[in-house]
């Protein structure tokens, strides 16, 4: 079996530059999504590296006196108390930055989250239908977490690292205006060294991101099939070929590493070599080696300088140390823009309440469908080309075909769950609001999903507020008590996600059950009694005819069954619609053909 | 805790590694220590000393420039070990969950099979990051601590009790209170992170569904309220943690104070130097850099030791049926026979007093009515599940004796739900026969009526298929699948509804070709299709948990 695909698309440079402006425009402005908490987040630290100049003031003063002027430690308790309540306030300080760091992220990443989200149900099924479930779930439930780091740790370290250098180097310098000048001078330096170094790293950095989430991928794929791969004897093979997708992974993460640690090395260097200078420049001036001041300097002041020198570089580090949050943060931004086609836009409110529907008519409604194209994305030429189709109100229309001719793509455009050319006017009208036009169509897919939760559940998604015996009922229309009786939970028996626990042709009547709930003008059903045998696709067919009188129906099949109960049939075939006469005789010349 | 300790042996793996991993992790964390302690020496020693001449200026300015070096170094190559250390133990996670889950199958877990893909594949990632965010700054910690008590004891010896029991707590009793505050939130986070990862599958497994039903809204909300929940247990994690934090912070404050003040008692006693004290307490601060990275790092250590737990559940589970201790060896024919075969899954049976005769190279086909047991026969021939009453036999021999592996390989199956993997079309085939060429590829697709439409495809058997075979119609994955079991060299083939995903001309046509492409095999068929005329095939009616012969 082949590996993991590692190539990666090689971007058009322009287009690329700037999407990935585009995409670091969308990241700044999430932490003005953050509100007031993420204000604390940010003012917290600068105000705790205020009192820390105060502090180092206090320690260099209380040593310095006690050293170099013997005074004595009863003189100094005022301010050894200060510099214990300085200290705990800086602790109290870290408190309120780090939670408030963490409940900004927290906040941002639900709007994120649900914007996603948003996104996906506010498309057509067409387009989540293309994109794998697991790469959706991980972007929206896994991914989005990197957004924390960015936002509680990279943000406030990056306004700590604007301010604090430069405002520390200030203080220094009436103390002793070379050490000041030094720090000064050094520390803006090192952002333009470790960008240097950083640039490398984060392209490295993306292409890595790309290979986790493909690997991510393959891991859960294999895990999901994982019973087959036993039942065909792979397990050691597929054992051997997860840890080797694993190793060639954790390769190329380490050749990453190598460069994205060494940034962080190149201003730990820097910072030693300031810190080192500041001592030496001091010890110097001490032994009067050095002398390019007018006075002398005190021990108080030597020292006061020589605290403060590593903290004019800390913040610089505690940005470097989170360097990679943003690194990991633009890594997701990309894939989810890659993904979703687009960022959400933030600044809008989700929507999450409908109006109710007021039902009117009630009336069986007529479809009539005039030069439908429909080209699937990634597939070359269409699916159905320049199809008519004109369904009188209240009839019974079968659709036949071979399977993958087109039968559910044209169900699925009639119920604008797809995107056409073309026209579809359903009861005379072409466009009609989403609610509307929901009340007045049900639709069963191929692949209905049974969500999580009972199968009675399952049958309410019809209509929330069905009593126990309507759903009961839909339930016995449906053929579900069929096999719901046997249990002894009966339809209060829960059903996994993914419908596992139910056969294929049990989840299919379960989904059927759902509609016989609601009051549409419009049916349609994509082949409802697939894996049915004989006598239960009857009674299934029976009870959906029942159903649909009075009401236009349109179904997929493959059944003869079916489609012989059904007004007429027409037959899907090379992207057109042809009409079915005699359906025996028609059977007779295709069945040669058939491949 | 304990769960965490079952895992010990992913640490045992990379001992060497972690050894390294550790070394510069305390040279990196003494370098620093020793270069602040040295630091404030040297300037008040050098305030102090009368003049430059009688000063050994060389010393000191090449420890502190050594030990800054040093600290660089080692620290690059600490993140770069551990990192390295954190991957490999992932593969061999990765490695070991494959292993321990295949001798398992089927687990008898929660229905909830997508979220059990996504609680694993989250499960080994928090396990894994564990080791190294606790072990190695733990042991560190360790030495910092104790390595600096020992220095306060020689230098300000009253002291030393206070500094060893502030290092203590911020060492011992803070990481506590924070593991043991942020178990429950860690819990419900894991709780929490399923359901929202359950509410994104069946919104966009289930998209049609809710747009056709116009329950997009609803679902919005139920999901913004799952967000919502693990927003929140984030927040009170994330909140224990800031404690922590600010705790140790307070500690290094009462550990610096206290040696400050005992300190300077005996500076005035003369038993410490000026410089000496002033070193100390730079050191000291340095010294809690350590603590603090570990509480850091300790927010997660609740959800990991979680994730450990329910990994552990999975390997000490008995498995579904259990392997035979001495295997008899497989048998040369392969007749199949159910002797009085009682089987269910609750409390009803599904079958009862069941019997089947096939003889080896007989095709046969089972019908009845959907959910009557027709499936459940086809596992019990894998034996996935282990008969209540009677014995199912392949060869004469009781299916218990056998070993799995060996059956498995005699034994193909195309389930109801077969999946389509992440994959090319040629690399879905080979699962089914590892060794087979391109022409017998073509054979199996030509056999399942999909080899056309394969050919039509832009790269042909190298094309790559999406997840769950996504950008196949449900048809054509239901022939990939069908393709594959074909493909098998198995001498007995099961086949739970191969024509599902044809039409009926097709299905006319594949079971008319079954009896010679899989002449010589034995064949269990499920199906609903009416059989074409004139097929030998022996057809059987499952009714009321018993096999009948139909006139």
């Amino acid at each position: 079996m082949n590996p993991i695909p590692t190539e990666l698309a090689v971007d058009n440079g322009r287009d690329a530059e700037q999407r990935d402006r585009k995409q670091s425009r969308w990241l700044s402005g999430l932490g003005r999504q953050g509100g007031r908490a993420m204000a604390v987040a940010i003012a917290a630290p600068v105000v705790a590296g205020a009192l820390l100049v105060v502090q180092a003031w206090l320690v260099a003063g209380v040593l310095g006196e006690a050293i170099s002027e013997n005074v004595g430690r009863a003189e100094l308790a005022t301010s050894i108390a200060l510099i214990v309540f300085i200290f705990v306030a800086r602790a109290g300080l870290t408190y309120l930055a780090e939670a408030s760091g963490s409940a900004a992220a927290e906040a941002v990443i639900q709007r994120v989250r649900l914007a996603l989200f948003a996104k996906v149900l506010g498309s057509r099924p067409d387009w989540s239908a293309e994109r794998a479930s697991g790469a959706v779930s991980a972007a929206i439930v896994d991914q989005a977490d990197a957004l924390e780091g960015f936002l509680g740790r990279f943000l406030p370290a990056m306004i700590q690292a604007t301010l604090l250098p430069v405002a520390f180097a200030v203080v220094v310098m009436p103390i002793d205006w070379i050490a000041g000048l030094l720090l000064f001078v050094t520390a803006p330096l090192i952002p333009l060294f470790m960008a240097l170094a950083g640039w490398g790293a984060e392209a490295a950095k993306r292409s890595e991101a790309v290979a986790f989430a493909r690997l991510s991928a393959y891991f859960a794929d294999r895990l999901r099939g994982i019973l087959t791969l036993k039942l065909f004897g792979r397990a050691e093979e597929e054992t051997r070929a997860v840890m080797e997708a694993s190793e060639g992974l954790r390769q190329s993460t380490m050749r990453v590493l190598r460069i994205a640690f060494l940034s962080s090395a190149v201003l730990e260097f820097f910072a030693a070599l300031g810190v080192a200078g500041t001592a030496l420049y001091i010890g110097l001036t001490f032994l009067g080696m050095v002398d390019m001041r007018g006075d002398v300097l005190t021990l108080q002041a030597g020292l006061f300088c020589l605290l403060m020198a590593p903290e004019v570089y800390q913040p610089l580090r505690l940005l470097a140390a989170h360097y990679h949050d943003r690194a990991g943060a633009k890594a997701t931004i990309a894939e989810i823009d890659a993904l979703f086609e687009g960022l959400p836009d933030l600044r809008a409110p989700v929507s999450m309440v409908t109006a109710p529907v007021v039902r009117t008519g009630g009336d069986a409604a007529d479809i009539v469908v005039s030069r439908l194209t429909v080209r699937p994305p990634g597939r070359s030429g269409a699916v159905l080309d320049g199809v008519s189709l004109i369904v009188p109100a209240g009839e019974h229309v079968a659709i036949v075909g071979e399977s993958g001719s087109g039968k559910s793509t044209l169900l699925e455009a009639v119920a604008r769950l797809r995107g056409y050319e073309g026209s579809i006017a359903i009861g005379g009208a072409a466009t009609l609001p989403e609610p509307a036009l929901r009340e007045k169509i049900a639709f069963l897919g191929q692949r209905p999903r049974l969500f999580h939760g009972s199968i009675a559940d399952n049958i309410r998604l019809g209509r929330r507020d069905a009593s126990d015996e309507a759903v009961r009922a839909a339930a016995e229309r449906a053929a579900v008590t069929e096999f719901s009786d046997l249990v002894p939970l009966g339809l209060a028996t829960p059903v996994g996600e993914g419908g596992l626990g139910l056969s294929g042709g049990e989840a299919h009547r379960v989904a059927l059950a759902r509609i016989y709930l609601r009051d549409p003008d419009l049916v349609i059903l994509d082949e409802p009694t697939a894996h049915l045998d004989a006598a239960t696709e009857e009674r299934v067919i029976d009870g959906m005819l029942g159903f649909a009188t009075g009401r236009t129906l349109l179904v997929a099949t493959h059944s003869r069954a079916l489609a012989s109960r059904m007004g007429r049939s027409v037959r899907v075939a090379g992207g057109q619609l042809l009409p079915v006469l005699g359906g025996r005789k028609e059977r007779a010349v295709k069945s040669g053909g058939a491949a | 805790m304990s769960a965490l300790l079952h895992f010990r042996w992913l640490l045992a793996g990379q001992k060497a590694r972690l050894t390294l991993t550790l070394l510069l992790a305390l040279t990196a964390i003494f370098a620093g220590i020793g270069l602040l302690g040295v630091s404030g020496w040297f300037i008040t020693a050098a305030a102090l000393a009368a003049s430059g001449a009688a000063f050994n200026l060389f010393v000191p300015s090449s420890l502190v420039r050594g030990l800054s070096m040093l600290r660089i170094v080692s620290r690059y190559g600490e993140r770069l070990a551990g990192h390295d250390a954190t991957l490999r133990m992932l593969s061999d996670l990765r490695g070991w969950l494959f292993a321990t889950l295949f001798p398992k199958l089927p687990l008898s877990l929660s229905p909830r099979h997508g979220d059990l893909v996504s609680r694993l594949t989250a499960d080994i990632d928090a396990l894994n990051t564990a080791f190294l965010s606790a072990a190695i700054p733990l042991l560190g910690t360790f030495a910092a601590g104790s390595v600096m008590t020992l220095v306060v004891f020689l230098l300000v010896p009253d002291a030393a009790p206070f500094y060893a029991a502030v290092f203590a707590i911020s060492m011992f009793v803070v990481p506590w209170f924070l593991i043991r505050s942020t178990r429950r939130a860690g819990l419900a986070m894991v709780e929490q992170a399923s359901d929202l990862r359950g509410a994104v599958l069946d919104g966009v497994s289930g998209h049609a569904d809710l747009v056709a039903f116009g329950l997009t809204d609803e679902a919005l909300r139920s999901f913004d309220d799952a967000a919502g929940r693990l927003a929140a247990s984030k927040r009170a994690t994330a909140r224990r943690s800031a404690a922590a934090q600010a705790l140790v912070q307070v500690c290094g404050a009462a550990a610096f104070v206290t040696v400050l003040w005992i300190g300077l008692d005996a500076l005035e006693q003369g038993a410490i130097g000026g410089p000496t004290l002033a070193g100390l307490l730079l050191a000291i601060i340095g010294s809690f850099e350590a603590p603090a990275m570990l509480s850091r790092n300790l927010g997660r250590f609740s959800a990991s030791a979680a994730a450990a737990g329910r990994l552990r559940d999975i390997e000490v589970s008995a498995p579904r049926v259990a392997e035979p201790v001495r295997p008899t060896p497989m048998p040369t024919r392969f007749d199949i026979a159910f002797d009085g075969v009682s089987f269910g899954y609750g409390n009803a049976d599904v079958l009862s007093d069941c019997n089947l005769e096939v003889l080896e190279g007989e095709h046969i086909a089972i019908r009845g009515p959907s959910g009557s047991g027709k499936s459940t026969i086809l596992q019990l021939l894998l034996r996935l599940y282990d008969p209540r009453g009677g014995v199912v036999r392949v060869g004469g021999q009781d299916l218990r004796t056998l070993a799995l592996s060996d059956l498995h390989r005699r034994v193909a199956l195309l389930e109801q739900n077969a999946p389509v993997f992440l994959d090319s079309v040629r690399g879905n085939l080979l699962i089914g026969d590892p060794a087979a060429d391109d022409r017998k590829l073509w054979q199996a697709l030509e056999a399942a009526k999909l080899a056309d439409f394969v050919r039509s495809l832009p790269h042909g058997l190298d094309t790559m298929l999406g997840e769950t075979g996504r950008t196949l119609s449900a048809g054509q994955a239901r022939r990939l699948c069908l393709a594959r079991t074909l493909l098998s060299p198995a001498r007995i083939v099961l086949l739970d509804e191969p024509t599902s995903g044809l039409d009926r001309e097709m299905e006319y046509a594949f079971l008319r070709d079954m009896e010679e492409s899989l002449a010589g095999r034995s064949v269990v068929l499920v199906t609903h299709a009416e059989l074409p005329a004139g097929s030998g095939m022996r057809a059987l009616t499952l009714k009321g948990g018993k096999l009948e012969e139909r006139s």
